[in-house]
């Protein structure tokens, strides 16, 4: 009897011992299952936030390459906006010409001033006619002056344009309709010198002008104001 | 009969709530102890049964086989050498044959005792 209580208190020293072992091996497992669970824990999140943060930085990629897009699309457009506007500006520019070439705008500029009057001595009343001034003299100033580089020419005052007509009717020269007596003061602006020197071309206008009885007189000018044409008389 | 189990229990609560840390680098040391520890006493159990039981035997082997398979864990670690596995082998191998021993046993005397009961 005395033997086996002996046994059965070694036996519970040893369980005893077990169960400490045991005890402390569950302790431990625990926590390190905790810890471990933790540590997932942190895993998962640092996963979560790391891919976040990568498709954040996606988007902030994908979104500054679209900006850049929009900025070259806006300077695009900028640079076709200026393009536009200059190329209006131009286009202002080039009508304002245009209009002044073809006499629809007042003009101001230097050039010359061909005054033609009859012949103050005209011998026989039978030869009048060659002593006035007709209308292919003035016709002949004009053409020289327009091929000389005269940029308006005007007769009396009266602008010429491309669609003008000179006659003759009778003691007057019509301008577009518009009846003009001698003498003829042809203004044209445009170098001064080259027209003048155009016009006064051995054996050239002028010269052929004074042979035909014409009373002749160039003057270079300063400033020539031509008032635009008006809308066709009826 | 009830005073092992209770010393299992007391031992097991003290464990939980003494809040001794093993230290992470002795924790295979304590897990192959106690695996050693459950063979020995699954070992001594089927030596109940079988009635060769030797409390001497026991309690040297009890404590021996725990000295021996951290003894062996202590040489791996320091050899770099898995050492462990081969106690975890054995004691693991040991422990199963035990264990299918305790189950015949088992068996045996339960074919025992519903034959006796169909005799009666």
């Amino acid at each position: 009897m005395k033997r086996q209580a002996r046994s059965r208190i070694l036996l519970t020293i040893i369980c005893f011992i077990f169960g400490a072992m045991l005890g402390f091996s569950y302790q431990h497992a625990s926590k390190e299952a905790s810890r471990r669970g933790w540590k997932d824990g942190e895993w998962s999140k640092e996963y979560e936030y790391r891919s976040a943060l990568l498709s954040l930085q996606k988007e902030n990629r994908s979104l500054k390459q679209q900006l850049v897009q929009k900025q070259e699309e806006l300077a695009a457009w900028e640079k076709k906006l200026s393009k536009k506007q200059e190329s209006e500006a131009g286009l202002a520019e080039e009508a304002k010409q245009l209009r002044m070439y073809i006499g629809k705008a007042r003009v101001k500029g230097k050039g010359v001033a061909v005054t033609l009057s009859d012949s103050s001595y005209i011998p026989s009343e039978a030869s009048a006619t060659d002593y006035i001034v007709h209308e292919q003299h003035v016709w002949s100033v004009v053409h020289e002056l327009f091929i000389s580089g005269a940029e308006a020419v005007a007769i009396n005052g009266q602008r010429i344009s491309h669609r003008s007509y000179i006659v003759c009717n009778g003691p007057v020269i019509e301008v577009d309709g518009t009846p003009h007596a001698a003498p003829f003061v042809i203004s044209a602006i445009g170098n001064p010198d080259v027209l003048a020197s155009a016009l006064g071309l051995p054996g050239g206008v002028v010269d052929q002008l004074v042979e035909d009885h014409v009373d002749v007189k160039v003057e270079k000018q300063e400033a020539i104001v031509l008032d635009p044409i008006f809308a066709p008389k009826p | 009969m009830w005073l092992p189990l209770l010393g299992l229990l007391l031992g097991f609560a003290i464990g939980v709530l003494a809040g001794w840390e093993v230290p992470d680098a002795y924790s295979s040391y304590l897990s192959i102890a106690i695996l050693a520890a459950f063979d020995t006493l699954i070992g001594g159990w089927r030596a109940h049964l079988q009635q060769t039981y030797d409390e001497m035997v026991f309690i040297t082997g009890f404590f021996f086989n725990i000295v021996l398979a951290a003894t062996l864990t202590f040489l791996g670690v320091h050899l770099g050498v898995d050492l462990y596995l081969a106690a975890v082998f054995a004691f693991g191998v040991r422990l199963f044959q035990n264990m299918a021993i305790i189950r015949r046993l088992w068996l045996a005397e339960w074919a025992k005792r519903r034959q006796n009961r169909e005799k009666s």
